[in-house]
């Protein structure tokens, strides 16, 4: 079923994004709610996989959005990678450097990297849930991971 | 080179998507330039790290609170698709097309399956057909090796008999089997290549052959044996020959009697 073949991806995906199990469950959650909600939308000769995660996009998307609405104020980067989430606790220490430098990139670079990187999709299937080109995709990509490295090896030196 | 350039290309290389001009450019460059390593280590470990970052699972409640929520999606769709209420139109038709698919997809699955299945079947037979083929043919060759071995005459007997126990001949059999009682020097393969043909008796061509035969056969065992084959198939056209057979001074007398008993039957 859709459910146990994107559920464990969904998540993971979220995780990362929001760097809290918890709340990436919620939200998994939220993205397969919709699914049963909004069926009607998807059009067939799509891919599935692209649509399940356009869908947890516009889930987190609105997630932030409300977020900010109530806070005020935008969710401090420098802040939440000082924050040691749940997830680091469990990490080795190289990859809790990988997870602070990953939350200091830009929102779009950090989804940019945890779908081409961490979810292993082709810049194809990125490209078709970010409605750009391949070539952009992987333009972005590339100055994402760019970033990533330095951020990574400042925060080690430092 | 410009970093944001060499970057990039650094990238593909790590993950293995340059063509190989630029892999040797980017080797070159690794071999000579101290900063380039440097680079090309530091990228490599934040994209293996990323690579091999763990994959969570996430906690049972999630599935749980899905089919708990899918329940009661379901149960909404059910009682305002069973309103009457005319408002609720829209949610009717909604759910409507979605138990039509379902019923749709169902049909296609068992269809497919049925399809499959058949295909799987007409295979399996082709595949049957093939070894049956395959195995008549590796039959024909060892008879035809048999016939043609000139050490053996037990051999080629046992290839006439193995002709004989051949479903059908074609024309390379025929022809091989005539030619063995036609020119072997043993009498019995002879005989046994003649007995393989009187199988194959229905066959055009293999009459003509042992027509053709009673006027060039020199044996008399094979002449006598040929002659009662072909009085037993009631093969009239061969009357004139057997007269030319019985006036014939270089034929033995026992050939002569048969020939002479022949006419007698198929007259």
């Amino acid at each position: 079923m859709l459910f146990d073949r994107y559920n464990k991806r969904i998540f993971n995906f979220l995780r990362q994004l929001t760097n809290d199990s918890m709340l990436a469950e919620d939200l998994a959650q939220n993205v397969f709610l919709r699914l049963i909600k909004y069926r009607n939308s998807y059009r067939e000769g799509n891919r599935f996989q692209s649509w399940i995660y356009q869908m947890a996009r516009n889930v987190f998307a609105d997630h932030y959005q409300s977020n900010k609405n109530k806070a005020g104020s935008h969710i401090d980067v420098e802040k939440m990678s000082d924050h040691i989430s749940d997830i680091e606790e469990n990490l080795e220490e190289r990859e809790q450097l990988l997870h602070r430098s990953l939350a200091k990139l830009s929102d779009e670079q950090r989804e940019l990297l945890v779908l081409t990187r961490f979810q292993h999709l082709k810049y194809e299937e990125v490209a078709a849930i970010m409605d750009t080109t391949v070539a952009n995709i992987k333009v972005k990509v590339h100055r994402a991971i760019g970033k990533l490295r330095e951020h990574y090896f400042e925060l080690e030196k430092s | 080179m410009e970093k944001e350039k060499l970057e990039s290309l650094l990238i593909d290389y790590i993950d293995g998507n340059l063509n190989d001009a630029d892999r040797a450019t980017i080797e070159q460059e690794l071999a000579q330039n101290k900063s380039t390593a440097k680079l090309y280590r530091q990228l490599k470990e934040v994209m293996d790290l990323m690579a091999n970052s763990k994959v969570a699972t996430p906690g049972l409640s999630l599935k749980q609170n899905f089919e708990k929520a899918l329940q009661a999606e379901i149960s909404k769709t059910e009682s305002s698709s069973s309103a009457e209420a005319p408002a609720k139109a829209g949610k009717q038709v909604f759910f409507k097309p979605w138990v039509l698919r379902a019923a749709a997809g169902v049909v296609l699955v068992i269809v497919g399956i049925g399809i499959g299945d058949q295909l799987n079947k007409s295979r399996q037979h082709d595949l049957e057909v093939a070894a049956l083929r395959k195995e008549v043919e590796d039959n024909k060759k060892m008879m035809l090796s048999m016939l043609e071995n000139q050490q053996s005459a037990s051999q080629r007997v046992m290839g006439a008999t193995v002709a004989y126990e051949l479903p059908k001949a074609d024309d390379e059999i025929v022809n091989a089997l005539a030619k063995a009682m036609d020119e072997d020097p043993n009498t019995n393969v002879r005989l046994t290549a003649l007995e393989a043909l009187g199988k194959f008796y229905q066959q055009g061509h293999v009459r003509i052959k042992l027509i053709k035969a009673l006027s060039t056969q020199k044996d008399p065992v094979v002449q006598i044996a040929l002659i009662r084959l072909l009085v037993q198939m009631k093969e009239k056209q061969v009357v004139n020959e057997l007269e030319k057979i019985t006036r014939d001074g270089n034929v033995m007398k026992a050939v002569k009697d048969e020939a002479h008993s022949g006419i007698l039957k198929l007259s």
